[in-house]
This record gives structure tokens, C-alpha cells and sequence, in this order.
């Protein structure tokens, strides 16, 4: 025996003993009857027993919340929630409950400079217009909040990821916190936000319709400047109904339940927003905005306008105007008007 | 009194009309006088005619040219194809004017205004290459089906690639919509000025070159044997085209059908006779455009419909009637 052969056997011999044999039908797991069974019966027991043993620890915390798409039960107290448009994400952190994925905000991307405090940690879903739904299921929310108004298409996908409620619309904030506090378990709180609310909206009406040198009701337009025309908004929109609530009155074309906005091209358009009082916001980050301002502002029918003459034109803040939505927003819109018109603050 | 020379007096005469109803109506009132009186004795303190000066007048104006440029480069697109379908819009003219017009104005956002216009041209005049050479590809060279062909989906892809970033900058799409749909709002005649030395002589050339026409339609081998030189023809042709659609398309949008109904409109009453056709045909686009523009603002006042939307409206049926009345192109 030459030294090469012996290495060999004794190469073999360790092969055979290191390396089990690899049987040359591969049987799978199913092929093996007991396991199969085995199995079987493991993921029947999952399916059958989860939710009852689900229903075991929560029985007493599931609520069942009647929205604008049907109903919706949510159990305990939701911790990681999604909010799918502005007011919601508002609301959310008014009501002390921090989203953990929000939608991207229209102007001053990602979120708008009031809430980026609140939100640095929260992950943004996509557009409020197009919530990206893959990135909604890597969150793992356990609550949704939506939008008829937006998103009623999405319905049964949003459905199958987590519990989700509808709002109507965006406009009305008082609906959305209302809706929200019931979903999110905040019902205090959200109570406690309208009482405070209501208290501010009334000290604001007595103080200006107690003032004798001021005709009040104030007739008020609000004119939202794009880059290439005009919107005027309804008193159905987000400030048109804080207003209507304050006892302001809208110019009698936009004193319509029919519509939010108007968009107007032509400055011929001018003497239907014609009103006492204009507040005015500008679409920001688009110099373009500022030009078509002055441009309306320069025509000859601006000047005829009532505001105009009189000087009551009073410029704010679009993100806090049109594009917040909710409690918080409106009571900033609050700040604005108490300012503007010289109200004092409430004292306790 | 030739058909031709009937044709003429009644598109006058709608002229006429149509360009005082453009300053005459409007959301507030003015009446004819005065509208007349704004042009010729200004008083600066009265609104009509401050209205009509600066609101109406640049919209008529501008109106009237862009009109007639569509109408001309449609009948000059229906020439060089030999294809009565053709326009600016079917070979991807108009398309690649918006997507560079889109495009520059997301990268840019500040470049808005003054330059678009030749942003615009600019993006006609790619389209309109990149057609041509796709076209030109492979043995057979450059064949009016293949030119429509390249056309389509060239106009597909520049949709698309438009669409896509509109989707990605959303408040970009807000600033534009309305002029994407095709819209004389707000224009104001120092931002078209620029433009209309070019649009003014390419609507003068194209009528100068009827007779040239003419004899290309007869076919391109007989135009060869009459001594015409059909590359040198065919090429103004595309630059004609490129520039009258080019401008026109960042003045005021997409506007659709004007560049495919006109031509054959006019074409009832002037056969192929390209001396008539295309100056005539320049006049119908401008009358039709006006109509177009004083319904779209009376219809959903205080709002406008895009006029886009308008032309779509009246030369869709149009259209029907024509085709089914089966013309005969030749």
C-alpha cells in the first residue's frame, strides 16, 4: 500500500462517518404522516382559540365606534396610530397621543413647522391624497384614522391592515376631535379641549358685539393667492365655519353650504368677494404667489372693493388659515383674531 | 364672386363679431361703446375701460394669434403628412412643449413667466426632431404613416413623463392645472409680446408658401420633376410648425382640436387650394378660439372653464359631422 492510498482510505473512512448519507428521495414534511397531523392540528388550534383568547383579555375595553364608512370596534386603548390627513394629525396631538406615521403636510415639508416638535419621531406615510399603504403596514398601527373625503376608496385595504374610523370630511375639526377622543379613548380630554374652546369663541363674541364703535356682524371674505388665480373659501370650509361660529358673516356668494372654494382666474370676478373685512393667506415658498398678490391687488377693482377702502385687509398665515384642520389650528386662528382685534385674553 | 373670396368675407365678418363680443362680454358689464371707446380714447379713471384694456384686451389678442397659429400649423401638419388626421397635438408637438414647459418650471420654479415661451418652443422642436428621426429610421425613410406612427408614441411618452412629475410635485400641479388644460386667464400681453414678432412672421410665411404647397400635394415625385427642392420645403414646413405650435402651446395650454377641425372646416368651401386655405384657415382658428374663450367664461361664472375643455366641446361634433359626411382629402 502505497502512502496515497492509505490517506485515501483513511480519507474515506472519515468522509462516510462525518457526512450522513443523503437519502435520494427528499421527503418533505407533509410526507411524514404524524408530523403532518401534528401540525394540522397546531394551526387549527391558532385559528379557532386566538380570537377567543383575544376576546378573554379584552372583553371589558372593546368599544364599537359608528363613523361615516359603518362602524368600527376598537379594543383598549390605541398607542400607535396613523393619521391620514392634516386635522387628524392635529387633533392626534392635541388629545396627548402622538402618531406614530403621519401624511406629508402641503407646504413646509414634512410636517408643518408648529408640530414638528411633537412629531420628530413619527414616520410619514405618503401623501394625504396618496397614504403609501405598504409603508402604513410596516408600522403595524393598531389604529387608522381617514377620510371619506379621501380616502373612501381605500376602505377595504385599510380595513384588512388595522381598525380604522372615518371622518365625513376635513374641514369641521370639532366633528374630527370629537370622533377622534371616542376612538382614541381621550373623551375627557377631547371634552376638555371644546369646553375651553367654547369659552374663548364666547369671550370673543361678547367682547366685539359689546363694542359700540364697531358694526358688528363684520362681513369677511377669506381669499386664499395661488401662483395663477384665487381661492375664495365658503363658510363651510376650516376658518369659514370658526368664523361663522364667532358671529362673523360671509360675503353672500360665499355664504353657501354648496361649496369649500372657488377658484378665481379673472379679476372680473373681484366684486363677488366683496365684503368689509378680507384675511388674507398667501400659498407660501413661490415667489410667483406674491406677484399675482400685487397683481389683483393693483387692479382698479380691487380698489372698489369695501375692504379696500376701508383698510381691513389682514394678512395670515395660510398653514394656520386653511392647511392645520384641527383643534389646534383653530385655536391659533383664535390667537390671530384675539390680536387683530385688540381682544384681552381670557383670565381664569 | 369665387367660393373662395365668399369664405373670406364671412370669416371677416365673424371676426368682427366675435372679437367685439370678447371685449363687450364678460362678468361685468360693459357695453359696446365703451368697449370701443377703451381702444381708441383711454379715460383711466372709468373701470369699464380699464377692464377692457387690462383684462379683456390681452385675452382677445392673444386669442386671435394663438388661434390663428393653431389653425395654420394644422393645415401645414395635414400638408406635410399627407394625413387629414394630423395636428400639432397627434405628432407630439404639443405634448413635448408641456413636458419641457413641466419640467423646467419644477426645476426652476422662479423661471415662471416671460421665458416659458421658449421653453415651449424649445420642447416643440424636440419633440418634433426626435419624430422626424424616428420616423427616418430603417430603409423606406421617412413615410407619413411612420412620421404618425412616431408621433403617437412619442405624445404617449411625453404625457406620461409629464404626468409623473405633477404626481411627484404635487403643488406644482396646483400652479399649472389650469394652464395644462389650455387657459387665456390672467395672460398679459407684455408677456406675449416677446413672442408675437415670431408667431406674426411664421403666420406670414406659411401664406406665402401656399403656392409651394400645392405642388407638393401633387405628389413627391412630380414636385421633384416640376424642379421643387421638397427637402428645403419640408423642412421650413417642420420649423413653421415647431414655432407656431411651440408658442402657442406655452402662451396658453393644450388646446385641443383647433389644429385638426379648422383645416377642414375652411377646406369645404376652399378645396386644397393651399393660397386660400391657409390664411383662411388662420382667420377660422382666431374666430373660433374668441367664441371659445367668451362661452368658456360666461358658462360657470364667477369660475372659467379651461378653454381647452371648450374647443374639445365644439370640435368634437364637428369633427363627427365632418368625418361622417366623408370628405375627401387630395
Amino acid at each position: 500500500m502505497t502512502k496515497l492510498s492509505g490517506f485515501t482510505f483513511i480519507w474515506n473512512a472519515i468522509y462516510r462517518l462525518a457526512v450522513p448519507k443523503q437519502p435520494r428521495k427528499i421527503k418533505t414534511h407533509f410526507s411524514n404522516p404524524s408530523l403532518f397531523i401534528a401540525t394540522g392540528l397546531a394551526v387549527f388550534c391558532c385559528l379557532v382559540f386566538q380570537p377567543a383568547l383575544a376576546q378573554q383579555e379584552s372583553i371589558e375595553t372593546t368599544r364599537v365606534i359608528p363613523h361615516s364608512m359603518g362602524e368600527t370596534k376598537i379594543t383598549g386603548t390605541p398607542q400607535r396610530i396613523v393619521t391620514l390627513f392634516q386635522g387628524a394629525t392635529d387633533t392626534a396631538v392635541a388629545l396627548g397621543v402622538i402618531p406614530v406615521g403621519v401624511v406629508e403636510s402641503w407646504v413646509n415639508k414634512p410636517v408643518y413647522p408648529y408640530l414638528r416638535d411633537a412629531l420628530k419621531n413619527a414616520d410619514i406615510v405618503g401623501l394625504e391624497t396618496q397614504p403609501n399603504l405598504e409603508r402604513l403596514v410596516a408600522l403595524k398601527p393598531d389604529l387608522i384614522i381617514a377620510s371619506k373625503f379621501r380616502h373612501e376608496t381605500l376602505y377595504q385595504q385599510l380595513s384588512a391592515i388595522a381598525p380604522v374610523i372615518f371622518l365625513e370630511e376635513i374641514f369641521d375639526f370639532k366633528q374630527t376631535l370629537e370622533l377622534m377622543g371616542l376612538a382614541l379613548n381621550q373623551e375627557q380630554t377631547a371634552d376638555d379641549l371644546l369646553v375651553d374652546w367654547n369659552r374663548r369663541t364666547e369671550h370673543f363674541r361678547q367682547v366685539l358685539s359689546s363694542r359700540d364703535n364697531m358694526d358688528w356682524p363684520i362681513e369677511v371674505s377669506l381669499l386664499n393667492f395661488r401662483a395663477d388665480h384665487l381661492r375664495l373659501l365658503s363658510r363651510n370650509s376650516f376658518s369659514g365655519l370658526i368664523l361663522s361660529e364667532l358671529g362673523f358673516e360671509h360675503s353672500s356668494f360665499a355664504d353657501t353650504n354648496g361649496w369649500i372654494y372657488k377658484k378665481l382666474t379673472s379679476k372680473e370676478a373681484l366684486p363677488t368677494v366683496n365684503a368689509d373685512t378680507f384675511f388674507v393667506f398667501l400659498r407660501s415658498e413661490n415667489p410667483a404667489v406674491d406677484e399675482n398678490y400685487d397683481n389683483w391687488r393693483n387692479h382698479p377693482l380691487w380698489k372698489t372693493l369695501k375692504a379696500s377702502r376701508s383698510g381691513q385687509i389682514y394678512k395670515v398665515d395660510e398653514i394656520v388659515w386653511s392647511l392645520s384642520g384641527g383643534i389646534i389650528g383653530a385655536n391659533m386662528i383664535l390667537d390671530d383674531l384675539f390680536r387683530i382685534y385688540d381682544v384681552p385674553p381670557l383670565t381664569e | 364672386m369665387s367660393k373662395e373670396f365668399k369664405a373670406l368675407l364671412l370669416l371677416a365678418l365673424l371676426f368682427v363679431l366675435s372679437f367685439s363680443a370678447s371685449l363687450t362680454m364678460g362678468q361685468y358689464p360693459v357695453s359696446l361703446g365703451d368697449s370701443f371707446l377703451a381702444l381708441v380714447r383711454f379715460d383711466e379713471n372709468s373701470v369699464e375701460h380699464v377692464i377692457v384694456i387690462s383684462s379683456r384686451l390681452p385675452r382677445t389678442v392673444i386669442a386671435c394669434f394663438v388661434g390663428a397659429a393653431l389653425g395654420i400649423s394644422g393645415v401645414l401638419m395635414q400638408a406635410v403628412t399627407r394625413n387629414p388626421m394630423a395636428s400639432p397635438s397627434i405628432l407630439g408637438i404639443n405634448s413635448g412643449a408641456i413636458f419641457m414647459i413641466v419640467l423646467v418650471s419644477t426645476l426652476f420654479p422662479s423661471f415662471a413667466g416671460h421665458g416659458l415661451i421658449w421653453v415651449g418652443i424649445a420642447g416643440a422642436t424636440l419633440a418634433g426632431s426626435i419624430v422626424y428621426m424616428l420616423g427616418s429610421l430603417g430603409h423606406g425613410g421617412l413615410t407619413p404613416t411612420r412620421l404618425v406612427l412616431g408621433g403617437a408614441a412619442l405624445t404617449a411618452l411625453f404625457i406620461s413623463f409629464t404626468q409623473a412629475i405633477l404626481v411627484i410635485n404635487q403643488d406644482g400641479l396646483d400652479r399649472i392645472l389650469f394652464w395644462l388644460a389650455g387657459s387665456l386667464a390672467g395672460r398679459t400681453l407684455d408677456a406675449f409680446l416677446p413672442v408675437l414678432p415670431y408667431i406674426s412672421a411664421a403666420v406670414a410665411v406659411s401664406c406665402l408658401i401656399g403656392r409651394h404647397i400645392n405642388i407638393l400635394m401633387s405628389g413627391e415625385d412630380i414636385a421633384k420633376g416640376l424642379g421643387q427642392n421638397t427637402f428645403l420645403l419640408k423642412t421650413l414646413i417642420a420649423v413653421l410648425v415647431v414655432v407656431l405650435a411651440g408658442s402657442a402651446v406655452s402662451a396658453v395650454g393644450n388646446i385641443a382640436f383647433l389644429g385638426l377641425i379648422v383645416p377642414h372646416i375652411v377646406r369645404l368651401s376652399t378645396g386644397s387650394d393651399h393660397r386660400w386655405l391657409i390664411p383662411l384657415s388662420g382667420l377660422a382658428g382666431a374666430v373660433l378660439l374668441l367664441v371659445s374663450d367668451v362661452i368658456a367664461r360666461q358658462i360657470i361664472m364667477p369660475e372659467e372653464l379651461p378653454i381647452g375643455a371648450m374647443t374639445a366641446i365644439i370640435g368634437a361634433p364637428l369633427f363627427v359631422i365632418l368625418a361622417r359626411r366623408n370628405f375627401s382629402y387630395g
